[in-house]
């Protein structure tokens, strides 16, 4: 008995070691706590999103302010702004650019909300996730959607989790990146005038007007 | 929930207009190059990657006539009047004639195992899926994957070059619209027809796919249109964009610029020929 308890102690015992080499060699634990709390986030944010937006009955306005509030608590909504502006960001007055984060939040608010109106119960599955350098990790996830056959859509979320709370930076749909779209369009219109802020602020209002107008 | 999706399946080539557009591509008018010594703009010319700006968005405001005209109510009306059931089936077949070229493709780009996925499903669509009309290919493990020339192309090394709007075709650039031509060349369907007096039937298939393709996007082109800021901008970032997903096979990711911590774009050599 004693002889054979022993024996087991130190395979138990090599068994560990050899475990505790594997998990030291593999990635720094603190990429993976960072990829699981990414997916959390994604999981959680997903859900909240659906339970918020999807009620078929809530009058526009109230999804509107509804939505509004889950992008501005889990979007980086000023860093995606700034990004999409480039290079015409830190020529702005500070007056230009409040003024244009007010635009482009009412602008992706009033263009992005439809969107959920017909959603109609699709489940997103989170496929994995990836830590990149900084604070950085990718989300992997895709959803089967009605009439798309059978090939599921796929959608990265990237995530930045530089100040504690983690939040979005971009959406990744079928490899095109929303942040980088609109910022090819925003680029477009302000090259076309010449780098002036006020005709981007113009199209900015009257599209945004013009889609409300639309429901 | 709505999300955008292009699928650039479907663009038959016809080798003269092809060649047409070429030409047309050379005459064109050239936008206008920024000052070379503002490095910042100079960077965003190159990475907008259009020096034939003007001509392209007026060939791109012409094809919008033509889609207004002609392609969009047609399929609407495909849409409204044929019900799913038989869509899924038209979609299934064109994607089932497809096979052929998908294969060339896939062997030219040394994928194997793809070349082998894409060989059952068409044996699997044409026998078990009655002539293509169904798919049960993909619930036994072999799903449909797209490969054009342009992407083959692609992966010996060939850069996209400046990017082109087709008449017709739609966005593109030379190294894509090469692809077209050679994908219409090699698909043993369309040298049947035109070796038997039947090019009705090459035309009739592109026409059909071509209604295929804008019912399939039309909610989401539709939303683009609604939505977008520049119609012809948004739509050339998400040709280029779609295009280099689909030359890594979807599997092309991370560290791609994005707004974040800082503004250069930090890519491996691998994604900075694919971003060019």
């Amino acid at each position: 008995m004693e002889v054979k308890r022993f024996r087991l102690g130190k395979a138990t015992a090599a068994v560990t070691a050899f475990i505790l080499a594997i998990c030291l060699a593999i990635p720094p634990a603190a990429s993976a706590g960072r990829e699981d709390a990414a997916r959390q986030f994604i999981a959680s944010l997903a859900d909240r999103a659906i339970q918020a937006l999807t009620t078929a009955d809530i009058p526009r306005a109230e999804r509107i302010r509804r939505f509004r509030t889950l992008f501005n608590d889990h979007f980086a909504v000023e860093d995606i702004g700034k990004w999409v502006l480039g290079r015409y960001w830190s020529r702005a007055t500070p007056a230009e650019q409040t003024e244009y984060l007010r635009l482009f939040e009412d602008y992706i608010v009033a263009s992005y909300v439809d969107r959920f109106a017909t959603y109609t119960g699709e489940r997103l599955r989170i496929t994995r996730a990836l830590a990149e350098e900084g604070e950085r990790a990718t989300v992997f996830s895709e959803i089967v959607l009605p009439g798309g056959g059978k090939t599921p859509v796929r959608i990265d979320w990237r995530v930045e989790s530089g100040a504690g709370q983690p939040k979005i930076t971009d959406l990744v749909v079928e490899g095109v990146s929303m942040s980088t779209t609109l910022r090819s369009e925003f680029g477009s219109i302000m090259r076309r005038d010449g780098g002036k802020l006020d005709g981007l602020f113009a199209v900015l209002r009257e599209k945004t007007a013009a889609i409300k107008a639309a429901q | 929930m709505k999300v955008l999706y292009a699928d650039d399946r479907g663009r038959a080539g016809w080798p003269v207009l092809g060649a047409l557009v070429l030409v047309l591509g050379l005459v064109a008018g050239c936008a206008t190059a920024p000052d070379p010594t503002d490095r910042e703009a100079v960077v965003e010319f190159q990475q907008i990657n259009d020096p034939g700006e003007p001509t392209n968005r007026a060939v791109f405001a012409v094809n919008q006539v033509l889609d207004k005209g002609v392609l969009k109510p047609a399929a609407g009306m495909y849409r409204h009047l044929v019900p799913p059931a038989v869509r899924t089936g038209v979609g299934n077949a064109l994607n089932n004639l497809r096979s052929p070229v998908i294969f060339f493709n896939d062997v030219l780009q040394g994928e194997m195992r793809r070349a082998g996925v894409t060989f059952m499903r068409f044996v699997i669509n044409t026998t078990i899926g009655i002539g293509g009309l169904g798919d049960p290919a993909s619930d036994m493990g072999f799903p449909y994957h797209s490969e054009d020339f342009g992407q083959t192309l692609a992966a010996w090394g060939v850069g996209e070059g400046p990017f082109v709007m087709l008449p017709v075709f739609g966005p593109s650039n030379p190294r894509d619209a090469v692809g077209l031509v050679v994908d219409f060349l090699v698909d043993p369907i369309n040298m049947w027809a035109n070796n038997t007096d039947r090019e009705y039937i090459t035309y009739a298939r592109g026409a059909t796919r071509a209604v295929d393709e804008r019912a399939r996007n039309y909610d989401l082109l539709e939303d683009i249109e609604r939505s977008s800021l520049d119609f012809y901008a948004t739509i050339r970032s998400l040709y280029r964009q779609r295009r280099v997903d689909e030359i890594g096979n979807g599997e092309t990711r991370g560290n791609v610029p994005g707004p974040g911590v800082t503004e250069t774009p930090r890519l491996n050599s691998e994604e900075v020929s694919q971003w060019k």
